[in-house]
């Protein structure tokens, strides 16, 4: 039902057609790295070449192909689209619905947790732990997701508290039914729509997290990303290479972004019908 | 006068009548009321000693003593001096119980010339008195038996039993050939002609037992399963067979649908006679039949004791601070039962209904199912108990499709080992709330169907778990007059069918006069007023109940109100 309404959807809505291009494009050049782009670590002497037909973008301080290296950081950024958009889902969700179905002196604790994370800025506190634990990819997905599931929770709680009373759920306690049960039977399916649409915003989110960190420097050198890309080119501000080592990373990373925003935008139509001609 | 003690009478294999233990006194109405084979004409045969004209393999045990003498001792020839001078029956079968060749005077006064040698013009006076009496019509006097018609023979074999003046009489069905009019009629006569006599009467019309008899004993499969004084028994069965009879009953002062009993009429080789039909039989029912057990005036033979109370609440209280949205209510609901609960918005209803079904924790008060104490809600309360909503398309929810829905309950309770066991119960039940069982009406979503096969839907999700109790919440409200009409029925055939007791909770007191047994009104969280349905309808006397009424809708009253304007 969901995929028919947003085939029909996306029939109308060029911005939706555009966004989900941008996102199957992104995918696919992440899966062919390999057989599209040259080795990403490979050195060599020729430094700073500009655009040639052998490095279409041309290589960078320690002579390697910055194009490749365009390529290989869909990947980096594909990860922890995923990873935190998934990771980030699931603690909103868990702590979102069982806070709603459990209520008492649990939700309380859960939501003043919720206000506090809410209060504090979470991309200063990013940086700060970043630099004591130097993270890897996977340690930083975990770090990016702990932090950002207040939002999604709240939503999610307040969602819960109007479906759970609902008639329908009602019923399913007068058979018999335990908490999994409404959860997985009844409340997830009637959340659906909002936790699509709040992957795909925290997905956003994290993709750009990550390359404002690896911008400041904090990150694994050993990760091809387009954040570190930038923070390396841009200290050669006074040779002409920025103008393709420092703009193609920033354009991909705003691509991917501007892909994501839109394909949120047309979810979020489908799913919420009175915004569906809009 | 008549005692019959542990009467049974076998047709070569087949029992007949078992164990039938019966007193009537001088001056006493007993009736016998049953359908028809259930062996109530062959009981007065055997009280008549005329078993043996009917069959030869006809056995006879037991005892009916006449006073001091026990009949079943007594050779033909004592026999013969016994009928018509002491024990005298009016036979059913009009049409062959007189002799075509005898005018009616003659053959009434046959008896009295043959058995009291009477001389001729002594018996004619004797005739002539007793036809008047049954308001015989005199020009008809020498008329054969082939131009009367069958009142008309009636009213003579009337005559011809009573004219050799006898202590017992057994009248077998004395008006099933007359019309409601002459019928009122010739039971006003024989009421006369039967005080000073003990008398039997044995019918399948229960008006005719109540307004005739002193008391009342139902037979079925040659068992008399209840015994008890007329009143009581008319106004209150126990045994689920009477309430079955009661229910089948047409009459004006019948409120509810008609409502039969289930299956028909077989023989049982053990157990309670009834067992097949019956919607509360156990496992006991099947292997031993009960004995007849005295409850006060009363006797009901039922392993459960006669009709089962379901559903007891007592003093069951809701409040929300000093609120009492339900204050002390106390109500039973018996098996097979429809218990109404009418009352205007806000009254209190579905808090009842949800306090019951534990939704809303109860403050004070408790809710007994089937005799036990509910300490929690559980998988086999929810078995037992189950609510229908008032708005169906909220309840189901839209993401299931019809299967998922109503397989819904079977899944939470892991009934039957496997999908395919479940299937096969979804769709038994689908087919019993009369919906299509074809696989492309249970792959529809809710919205895809009309509101009336919506409930009916909801109401099959309902009944999938075998429950005993079903509340109803204004189950009807959300559907249209047509629609609502058929779920009504669907109900009461459900009812009529699994024995299901019904909480049926309205603001409609007309709707509740065609669904339910009893009525309670509900009024600011108490119930004000409560009683059978009929009795509710027409001898009510709270101010409040009288509102309900008073707006009830009638076509009549809107049409005469319009022709004022």
């Amino acid at each position: 039902m969901i995929f028919e309404d947003l085939g029909k959807q996306l029939k109308k809505d060029t911005f939706g057609q555009f966004g989900i291009g941008l996102t199957i494009l992104f995918v696919i050049v992440a899966t062919l790295c390999p057989f599209i782009a040259q080795d990403p670590d490979a050195h060599s002497i020729l430094t700073f070449q500009p655009p040639s037909s052998n490095h279409w973008l041309g290589t960078n301080d320690v002579g390697q192909d910055v194009w490749s290296r365009v390529l290989w950081g869909v990947r980096t950024s594909l990860l922890i689209a995923l990873g935190v958009g998934l990771l980030t889902t699931a603690f909103s969700t868990t702590i979102g619905v069982t806070a709603a179905l459990v209520g008492g002196a649990y939700e309380i604790v859960v939501m003043r947790i919720i206000d506090a994370l809410l209060a504090i800025p979470t991309v200063v506190v990013l940086i700060v732990i970043s630099a004591f634990i130097k993270p890897d990819i996977f340690m930083l997905i975990v770090l990016i997701s702990s932090l950002h599931w207040q939002g999604g929770a709240r939503i999610l709680r307040s969602q819960t508290l109007a479906v759970k009373n609902q008639l329908h759920i009602l019923a399913a306690k007068t058979f018999g039914a335990g908490r999994l049960h409404i959860i997985v039977r009844h409340i997830l399916p009637e959340l659906g729509p909002i936790l699509i649409v709040s992957f795909i915003y925290t997905a956003r989110m994290a993709v750009f997290i990550e390359a404002g960190l690896a911008f400041v420097g904090i990150s694994d050198p050993s990760t091809i990303s387009w954040g570190r890309m930038m923070y390396h080119s841009a200290k050669f501000y006074y040779l002409p290479v920025w103008k393709w080592w420092l703009l193609p990373p920033g354009f991909a990373l705003s691509l991917l972004i501007v892909g994501f925003t839109f394909l949120g935008y047309s979810l979020e139509r489908v799913f919420e019908p009175r915004l569906k001609d809009a | 006068m008549l005692r019959v003690s542990n009467l049974s009478v076998t047709y070569g294999t087949r029992r007949i009548l078992n164990g039938i233990d019966l007193q009537i006194q001088r001056g006493e109405v007993l009736s016998i009321v049953g359908e028809s084979g259930t062996g109530k004409t062959t009981l007065g045969l055997s009280l008549m000693g005329l078993l043996k004209e009917q069959a030869e393999d006809v056995e006879t045990n037991g005892e009916v003593y006449l006073q001091e003498r026990d009949i079943t001792k007594c050779n033909e020839e004592e026999l013969r001096k016994i009928r018509w001078n002491r024990i005298a029956m009016v036979f059913q079968n009009v049409e062959n119980a007189l002799n075509p060749v005898y005018t009616v005077l003659d053959q009434v006064k046959e008896p009295l010339m043959e058995n009291k040698s009477w001389d001729k013009e002594e018996a004619t006076l004797k005739s002539l008195d007793l036809l008047q009496k049954v308001d015989f019509p005199s020009h008809r006097l020498n008329a054969y038996p082939h131009e009367l018609s069958a009142g008309e023979k009636q009213k003579a074999l009337i005559a011809m039993a009573f004219v050799c003046d006898p202590d017992l009489v057994i009248l077998d069905e004395p008006t099933a050939s007359l019309d409601v009019a002459s019928r009122q009629s010739i039971l006003e006569r024989l009421r006369l002609l039967c005080r000073d006599r003990a008398v039997l009467l044995i019918t399948h019309n229960l008006a005719v037992a109540g307004g005739f008899s002193h008391k009342t004993a139902v037979l079925y499969g040659g068992y008399i399963v209840e015994f008890a004084p007329t009143k009581d028994l008319l106004s209150q069965p126990r045994h689920p067979y009477a309430r079955g009879l009661l229910r089948s009953y047409v009459g004006m002062d019948r409120a509810k649908d008609l409502q039969g009993i289930k299956g028909r009429v077989q023989f049982v080789e053990k157990g309670c006679p009834f067992h097949p039909r019956c919607t509360q039989a156990i496992a006991l029912c099947e292997d031993e039949s009960p004995k007849l057990v005295s409850l006060g005036e009363r006797s009901v033979a039922c392993h459960r004791g006669g009709i089962v109370p379901l559903l007891e609440v007592k003093a069951l209280t809701f409040s929300v601070g000093p609120l009492r949205l339900i204050d002390s209510i106390s109500q039973i609901v018996f098996e097979g039962e429809t218990l109404a609960i009418v009352g205007a918005s806000g009254a209190g209803k579905t808090t009842l209904a949800k306090t019951i079904m534990g939704l809303l924790n109860s403050t004070e008060g408790e809710v007994l199912l089937e005799g036990d104490k509910v300490e929690r809600r559980d998988k086999d309360f929810f078995s037992r108990v189950q609510m229908i909503y008032q708005d169906p398309r909220e309840a189901l929810s839209h993401r299931l499709k019809v299967l998922e829905c109503v397989r819904e309950p079977l899944d939470i309770q892991s009934v039957g080992t496997n999908k395919q066991v479940r299937y096969e119960r979804v769709k038994a039940v689908l087919e019993e709330v009369e919906l299509p069982t074809e696989d492309e009406f249970l792959q529809r979503y809710p919205h895809q169907l009309s509101g009336g096969e919506v409930q009916r839907v909801a109401i099959a999700r309902a009944l999938v778990l075998n429950p005993k109790l079903l509340i109803a919440d204004e189950p009807t409200s959300a559907l249209d007059a047509s629609v609502q009409a058929k779920i009504v029925k669907l109900l009461n055939n459900i009812q009529e069918k699994r024995g299901l007791a019904i909480l049926f909770i309205t603001h409609d007191i007309a709707l509740a006069r065609k669904m339910s047994d009893r009525i309670a009104i509900m009024h600011a969280g108490r119930i004000i007023e409560e009683g059978p349905t009929g009795w509710m309808l027409s001898s009510c006397s709270h101010p409040q109940t009288r509102e309900l009424l008073k707006a009830a809708t009638t076509i009549e009253r809107l049409r005469d109100s319009s022709d004022e304007s």
